[in-house]
């Protein structure tokens, strides 16, 4: 099981298909990360066999580019339309995911979304868990896709 | 007994049997959690038969009063301890909810909890959900506890 491998497939088959944008894919991160910074957080919990935390941080100007494909017209404020446009996105992957562990023999079940929106806010997870992070770039800049989560014993 | 009455019995359950602190309800429900200032939120995700998530929104210094009742020692700054303390009530409420929504517990997973903190921030569904907000107070001052449930 290659969870970043699983995360770089998840995020660009999403973007691919429903915004046809072809991701810069980044270089994995394993283990603690420092501070994230961005602007809206949509963050997804996965249980079952993993327990899990995905969240998609994205600064402003990605966020609202990302809904501006999505929605076809223009968006520069951060509003519902961005919370639920990028709530959407990290339901999706968070889809492509289970769909991938499933073929492992790995089983969960997706919550449902909740974005966090702020000029300054720091996310952090249980300590002790695992943790992969894949940075991903459009023409507007950075976005971050993290998944935390643990084994169910 | 609906979901509100069970949700304030957990929490005050929680609250004397775990933290010891003792804990009562500060008021009617609430519309919207709204803008959060110096808080630290602590959510965790339920899936299975209901899709929804828990969250606990604590002011900082009501925050590090909880966690230090909790951990048994002085606290006077968001730290790991604060997020982990945090986090791990998220968990213990989220497992009560789990057993209040599903007659035997078992069609619902938690995820992982998770904590937000921060200056100025903002905590929502993304999308079309009942919600379940109720305030609290303790003796340092009040946090609320919201439910989202997908509807």
């Amino acid at each position: 099981m290659d969870i970043g491998q699983d995360i770089v497939n998840a995020a660009t088959d999403v973007f691919s298909t429903m915004l046809m944008i072809d991701l810069v894919v980044g270089e994995p991160v394993e283990g603690a990360g420092g501070e994230v910074t961005s602007n809206i957080s949509s963050m997804l919990g996965l249980g079952g066999d993993i327990r899990g935390m995905l969240a998609v941080h994205c600064p402003a100007a990605v966020a609202m580019a990302i809904t501006s494909g999505f929605l076809g017209m223009d968006v520069d404020t951060l509003n519902e339309d961005v919370k639920d446009a990028i709530g959407e996105i990290a339901n999706m992957i968070a889809g492509n995911l289970k769909i991938a562990f499933a073929g492992y023999g790995v089983k969960v079940e997706l919550a449902i979304p909740t974005s966090v929106v702020g000029e300054s806010y720091r996310v952090g997870g249980m300590l002790g868990a695992k943790r992969v992070a894949v940075p991903f770039g459009m023409e507007s800049g950075q976005f971050l896709v993290e998944l935390k989560y643990i084994v169910n014993g | 007994m609906d979901i509100s009455e069970k949700i304030i019995e957990s929490t005050m359950e929680i609250f004397s049997t775990m933290v010891m602190m003792e804990v009562s309800v500060a008021g009617p429900p609430l519309q919207e959690s709204g803008t959060l200032h110096d808080t630290i939120t602590g959510m965790i995700g339920l899936a299975g038969t209901h899709k929804g998530v828990l969250a606990i929104h604590i002011p900082n210094t009501v925050a590090m009063a909880i966690t230090s009742s909790f951990l048994g020692m002085e606290v006077d700054s968001i730290n790991d301890d604060v997020r982990d303390a945090v986090g791990e009530l998220a968990n213990m409420l989220g497992g009560n909810v789990k057993t209040i929504l599903s007659q035997n517990g078992r069609d619902i997973e938690l995820s992982l909890p998770s904590t937000i903190a921060g200056h100025e921030y903002g905590f929502q569904a993304a999308t079309d959900v009942e919600m379940i907000i109720l305030p609290f107070k303790t003796e340092n001052g009040e946090f609320l506890i919201e439910l989202q449930l997908e509807k």
